[in-house]
């Protein structure tokens, strides 16, 4: 009886499999991505895409039998281009009290408090519970809310006798036009706003501004998902001139709600430092470690708190291991510009590369252990002298039909 | 390990903003900013930067033009070589003035400039030409057209000039460090062949006056 009981459970579970871009990879990694416009970097950054491959089982064994064939919908981005709506919104509810119970479920199940039972711990759970030798990250057994999952569609534009609801129905993409509308109307109360203000003698060319820096606006993507309808790259251009056109005037403060609804914040790049917590030996000295790379170069540090001054590389001093003065300002460039240069031992070791991708190694590797000795302000100085940034640049591959990366071959008359 | 490359393109996505490696840029107190440069403050804290080079230090001794004079003048990329002349350039240059400042009367001695980065810097703002030329085709045949200059073309050609002067007319046994301060000198006083050259460019456009207008930019 309690074994069935368990079969019925584990059948409850909402078995929906997805994919989902990594987090934040390294990076030198973003750096050199692929992604060659701002945009698809930006996408890559913290967006999720909804490309993903469905097969929902469900609560009792008769419908477990009926499995959804949305494959072909589901692999297409297009929210509206998917037609009239696949999934009506009694399914969708549906769906979504079948997940909350069976996270309950899933939480009693594993001996967690089903209150607090977050969708990480939901993640572990179905990763203990079907252990997947898969590679592929579409093959896994996955647990999401519905709504990440099913596409959001748009309810039957029309009533009952056929006639459409919005009035710019027929225009194809009544939310984007009703959008530009929109703005439009408000680029006008603004104008009018000025012009009684120029009536009573009180418009003044400095007036309180939008402040738009830290943000950005909305990606096509981004639209597209608000907007639940595709929209064209020239209609997307056509939006973000209509919103500057907004902002170009100087009264455009009154509508600031309205333009900050379609900007993002972008994060604050410091924050993405890793800071290791400083490190304390036996004598009580303060000690931290770093390693860096460069070309082919891999550099290690070990920066005591010591008060000396003294480098030593691989056993050797550094005049004798870098006889090039390039070579020892890159190690001193770090100490130099956070003003400490008497302060700290180090103690390196370096392989790999020539003596100036060495340099470079080591150079990042400094940085990067004296992190734990500054504050929040100094990381932020030293990200923007470059110091933190792990150099992308290597050697470029030499192509067939040339003699080398660049070079061609002898070009030969005849 | 395979590493993919992009090739014909910088490593580094077009979002990265470039490095600022002099300690004085961070010291100066918020109130003294500029509201531009509060605002590029704000822009550098949300942006991913690049790295710094190698050349690139914070040190006083760093000087980016001096830096990009090195690397013109840098053969099959050996860089110890090329700042090994200029370094001995430099301290010619400097060894010198100072024999001209202990012989100078001491009316004079006030006026013999003994720096010499200023040396330097004054010498190769004396050879930068003001105007270039251009050749443009018209109806066939090919004119020399006056055109304005960049700042980078300017100086590039500058430091293309003083570089190839000195390593074609000299005498076979001089070296490369003391024809260098020689010319550098002779280009602080503005003298010397690469002034020379650089007056010749002048005329040539000043004569070729008339086809300006076949600039269409």
């Amino acid at each position: 009886m309690k074994c069935s009981n368990i079969v019925t459970q584990m059948q409850m579970l909402l078995l929906s499999t997805y994919f989902l871009f990594s987090p934040e990879r390294r990076t030198a990694n973003m750096a050199a991505s692929g992604g060659r416009t701002v945009g698809s970097f930006l996408w890559k950054c913290g967006n999720c895409c909804f490309n993903f491959n469905t097969v929902s089982s469900n609560l009792t064994r008769q419908v477990l039998s009926r499995q959804l064939c949305v494959s072909a919908v589901l692999h297409r981005k297009n929210l509206a281009a998917a037609g009239p709506e696949k999934f009506s919104e009694e399914f969708i509810k549906k769906q979504v009290e079948e997940f909350n119970i069976g996270k309950r479920h899933l939480a009693n199940m594993m001996g967690e408090d089903p209150e607090t039972f977050t969708q990480g711990d939901i993640n572990r759970s179905i990763a203990y519970l079907f252990p997947s030798g898969l590679f592929d990250k579409k093959a896994k057994p996955l647990m999401k809310h519905p709504d990440e999952v099913f596409p959001k569609q748009r309810a039957v534009q029309w009533g009952a006798d056929g006639r459409p609801f919005h009035f710019l129905f027929y225009t194809g993409k009544q939310s984007y036009y009703s959008l530009m509308h929109d703005t439009f109307t408000k680029a006008l109360a603004v104008e009018k706003h000025q012009d009684r203000l120029r009536g009573k003698d009180l418009f003044t060319q400095d007036a309180k501004q939008i402040s738009l820096v830290g943000s950005r606006w909305l990606l096509k993507e981004e639209l597209e998902e608000l907007l639940v309808e595709t929209i064209s790259e020239h209609d997307y251009a056509r939006f973000i001139q209509l919103m500057e056109r907004l902002l170009s005037l100087p009264y455009c403060s009154v509508e600031e709600d309205f333009v900050q609804r379609y900007r993002r914040q972008l994060e604050i790049q410091s924050s993405k430092q890793q800071v290791q917590p400083l490190q304390y030996d036996q004598h009580g000295v303060a000690y931290s470690t770093g390693d860096g790379r460069r070309k082919t170069a891999m550099g290690t540090v070990l920066l005591r708190d010591s008060g000396s001054g003294s480098i030593s590389i691989n056993g050797t001093n550094y005049v004798h291991y870098f006889p090039v003065l390039q070579d020892r300002e890159q190690l001193m460039f770090p100490l130099h510009f956070m003003e400490v240069l008497g302060r700290f031992d180090m103690q390196c070791s370096v392989s790999g590369g020539g003596h100036s991708s060495q340099a470079g190694a080591l150079r990042l590797a400094i940085s990067r252990a004296m992190l734990s000795f500054l504050s929040e302000g100094q990381v932020e100085t030293m990200r923007q002298a470059g110091l933190l940034t792990p150099d992308p640049r290597i050697k470029e591959r030499k192509k067939p039909g040339q003699e080398g990366a660049r070079r061609k071959f002898t070009w030969k008359k005849r | 390990m395979i590493r993919v490359l992009l090739v014909r393109w910088s490593r580094y996505n077009p979002y990265y903003l470039e490095p600022e490696p002099r300690k004085e840029v961070y010291h100066i107190p918020e109130t003294e900013l500029t509201p531009e440069q509060k605002e590029e403050r704000e822009l550098k804290s949300v942006r991913p930067i690049k790295a710094a080079t190698n050349s690139v230090t914070s040190s006083v001794f760093n000087d980016p033009v001096l830096s990009k004079f090195v690397n013109m003048m840098m053969k099959d990329g050996d860089k110890i070589i090329a700042k090994g002349i200029i370094t001995q350039t430099l301290e010619n240059m400097k060894r010198k003035q100072v024999e001209k400042y202990h012989k100078a009367p001491e009316v004079k001695k006030a006026e013999i400039e003994c720096n010499p980065y200023v040396i330097f810097h004054q010498a190769l703002e004396n050879c930068k030409p003001v105007i270039g030329l251009a050749s443009i085709q018209k109806g066939g045949k090919f004119y020399q057209v006056p055109i304005p200059l960049t700042d980078n073309r300017r100086r590039f050609l500058a430091m293309k000039w003083m570089i190839t002067e000195c390593r074609d007319n000299k005498h076979r046994r001089t070296l490369m460090y003391e024809k260098l301060s020689q010319e550098l000198l002779a280009a602080f006083s503005k003298e010397g062949n690469v002034v020379k050259r650089k007056h010749e460019l002048h005329k040539m456009a000043e004569s070729n006056r008339a086809y300006a207008h076949y600039r269409w930019w």
